[in-house]
């Protein structure tokens, strides 16, 4: 097989979201002797890519995109090694530590926007939900984040959002990453008033202001 | 039907599974399983259902779903599982209707089955929109009670304190919501009728403690009154939760169970959210022991209820319930276009065309997916009620080309909805009355279009 004819077979089966196809494709392109960021790049992303559309024009929903993602993640437990043995450095776009704010349970749009990250290329560092907000800034300064991504539902909690930003400021660490913030309550206003670097309503358009931001 | 106490201890002793695995490995397959095995299907064009046989194979698929997949307890990280012969008894033993209010005002909700065009829906109006200043949740308040067609009604938030927003877990938000409820009770007592029921307590407090201390009698609210609680989606039965199905059921209060099933989250399209949200509805009554429902299903990217699967799912899951269990229903809806614009009076209209036909009760919506404070505009929701008393004389059937007309009307907008106006740009500050006449004519224009379209909705 050709490795255009490869490429497209990676592609496929990333967006049938079949992870034994994909496993499958993956140890046949290394087989072959492709590159695995050729792999990656030139397979999965484009397959990710199609799921990422899919989910925005609602022909996919959330549990077809975790399914493209577990595929994707379980192709990346076999690629990052055979990077790693030829010599290579893993090409992402950034690293992102996101979470839901202290006192916010929510946890779906954040789990969205999360695998909307990792299919798009970031490295992603979920904290989950109701986290304290210094455990957000020790997690970026531990991972080197890019960005520190929150989270907040509620008209209550949004107070959080802000108290994260302060606390960058306070340490002198603000200018170190870019913030961006979301969630059912919040606004671009909401965002400029905090000082926020990126503001997004949906999950599609934030993995485009997040490229924007680490670009 | 099992007790209170051994639904409490299913949270301790189910299986042991991640919240991810809950959800990869229960609900996601069981949910597809269940609407393959019913053949649940949105045909993408149907606003309005009126197949019988397809409502009650969804409320097939909420019971299989609920018996196969179980809820999820986060703090125990364990699944809450009830036998399918639970889930039948606690249906068939659910309420059929609540009672409301003191004195004058004391009136009972009824379950409502789809196609009853004889009756009189209860007529629910409000929101618990974050309200600026005191006069206006005040005035807001007093307003929407003043309406002698309404039956209860949803109150404002209020959060703010000396200046500032109170935080959520804070004391600050004890005593937030505990003034909310103060405000509410006084504002409706200026109305004159003081008996009126709050059915959304308590809009301001997101904790058990401050639902608690805001409960405390002397500030107002009564168990004849509405406490809200809420299953996390999906399908999550959280501790704080089960803390106030303990704590309302020890004093006997009206529990509205409430769910937001998310359209494009884990319960997928228009299928996943009927079954889901009628499934909520029955967890609402064996798990919460729910006197009524709050049924507000969402879209998790433009966050309202307005899109023509939501509003197929929603109207699907009034009549499944309607016709299998009589459990009462009201749906919050979120909509698109901003307080006193065409496009949400349009949406209101369509989505009440819906909901009231297959069995829901009357409920006055959010506007501009609720962001935007001080947006609760009283005569919206007169008007809103209105539609829903219109909607009522209509079956399914004929609502469907009605709603067929509307939907056109504000659809495309849905991305990027109309602005609206607050209470201050509507209102004179002394009078309380109309005074901005782009305002009234909005209403007036659509009242006449939908006249034109055959449905007369007589003013109040």
């Amino acid at each position: 097989m050709g490795n255009e004819a490869m490429y497209e077979q990676l592609k496929q089966a990333i967006v049938d979201q079949d992870a034994d196809a994909v496993l499958e494709a993956v140890n046949e392109a290394l087989a072959e002797g492709i590159d695995p960021r050729d792999v990656i790049n030139k397979g999965l992303l484009p397959g990710l890519n199609v799921i990422g559309e899919q989910f925005e024009s609602e022909d996919i929903f959330l549990p077809e995109l975790m399914q493209a993602a577990l595929a994707f993640q379980a192709a990346m437990t076999v690629l990052e090694p055979a990077i790693k043995e030829a010599g290579g450095a893993d090409e992402k776009k950034g690293t992102i530590v996101i979470g839901t704010v202290k006192g916010d349970l929510h946890s779906i749009g954040k789990n969205i926007l999360k695998l909307l990250f990792e299919t798009s290329g970031f490295e992603v560092h979920d904290l989950g939900i109701d986290v304290d907000l210094f455990k957000f800034i020790d997690k970026a300064n531990e991972v080197n984040a890019d960005i520190i991504a929150i989270s907040a539902l509620l008209t209550t909690t949004l107070i959080g959002q802000r108290d994260v930003i302060d606390a960058l400021k306070d340490q002198g660490t603000r200018d170190k990453y870019k913030v961006m913030v979301g969630g059912g309550a919040t606004t671009q206003e909401w965002a400029e008033t905090i000082g926020a670097d990126g503001w997004s309503g949906s999950a599609y358009d934030a993995v485009v202001k997040a490229t924007e931001l680490v670009s | 039907m099992i007790d209170l106490i051994e639904v409490f201890d299913r949270a301790e002793v189910g299986p042991l599974i991640s919240e991810t695995d809950y959800y990869m490995k229960r609900y996601v397959p069981k949910l597809a399983e269940v609407i393959a095995r019913h053949k649940v299907k949105w045909d993408k064009q149907t606003i309005i259902n009126t197949d019988d046989d397809l409502t009650d194979r969804v409320f097939q698929a909420a019971i299989d779903l609920l018996a196969e997949a179980g809820a999820y307890c986060p703090e125990t990280n364990r699944v809450m599982q009830f036998t399918r012969d639970e889930i039948l008894l606690a249906c068939s033993q659910a309420p059929r209707s609540a009672t409301f209010g003191e004195d004058r005002e004391r009136k009972t909700m009824y379950g409502r089955r789809p196609d009853t065009t004889g009756d009189r829906p209860w007529v629910h109006v409000g929101g618990g929109i974050y309200t600026t200043d005191e006069q206006i949740f005040m005035d807001t308040v007093e307003k929407m009670a003043s309406f002698n067609i309404v039956d209860s009604v949803s109150v404002p938030s209020i959060l703010h304190l000396r200046g500032k927003d109170s935080r959520v877990r804070s004391p600050q938000e004890i005593l937030a919501a505990c003034k909310t409820v103060r405000l509410a009770r006084e504002g409706i007592r200026r109305s004159g009728r003081s008996g009126l029921p709050i059915i959304n307590g308590i809009s301001a407090a997101s904790q058990p403690a401050s639902m608690f201390a805001a409960s405390y009698p002397d500030f107002g609210l009564r168990p004849s009154d509405g406490f809200l609680i809420d299953f996390l989606s999906e399908m999550v039965v959280g501790y704080e939760a089960l803390q106030k199905v303990a704590f309302y059921n020890s004093i006997s209060a009206n529990i509205g169970s409430t769910s937001t099933p998310l359209f494009g989250g884990y319960a997928g399209g228009a299928e996943g959210v009927a079954v889901t949200a009628t499934c909520y509805m029955i967890m609402g009554n064996l798990i919460f022991r729910g006197t009524y429902h709050y049924n507000a299903p969402l879209h998790s990217k433009l966050h309202l209820s307005s899109t023509k699967p939501l509003i197929w799912a929603i109207a699907m899951s009034n009549a499944a319930i309607g016709r299998n269990m009589g459990y009462p229903m009201v749906n919050l809806p979120y909509l698109g276009g901003g307080s006193g614009t065409r496009q949400y009076h349009y949406e209101m209209a369509c989505y009440l065309l819906a909901i009231v036909t297959s069995g829901g009760n009357i409920f006055s919506g959010h506007p501009a997916m609720s962001v935007q404070s001080d947006s609760l505009v009283p005569d919206d929701h007169k008007f809103h009620a209105e539609m829903g008393l219109a909607a009522a004389k209509l079956t399914r059937a004929e609502a469907e080309p009605l709603a067929q007309k509307l939907f056109p009307l504000f659809g495309d907008k849905l991305k990027d909805p109309d602005k609206g106006m607050t209470f201050q740009e509507v209102y004179d500050a002394r009078t309380k009355r109309i005074v901005n006449s782009e305002y009234q004519r909005a209403m007036d224009d659509v009242r006449g279009d939908l006249a034109g379209m055959g449905l007369e909705v007589p003013v109040s």
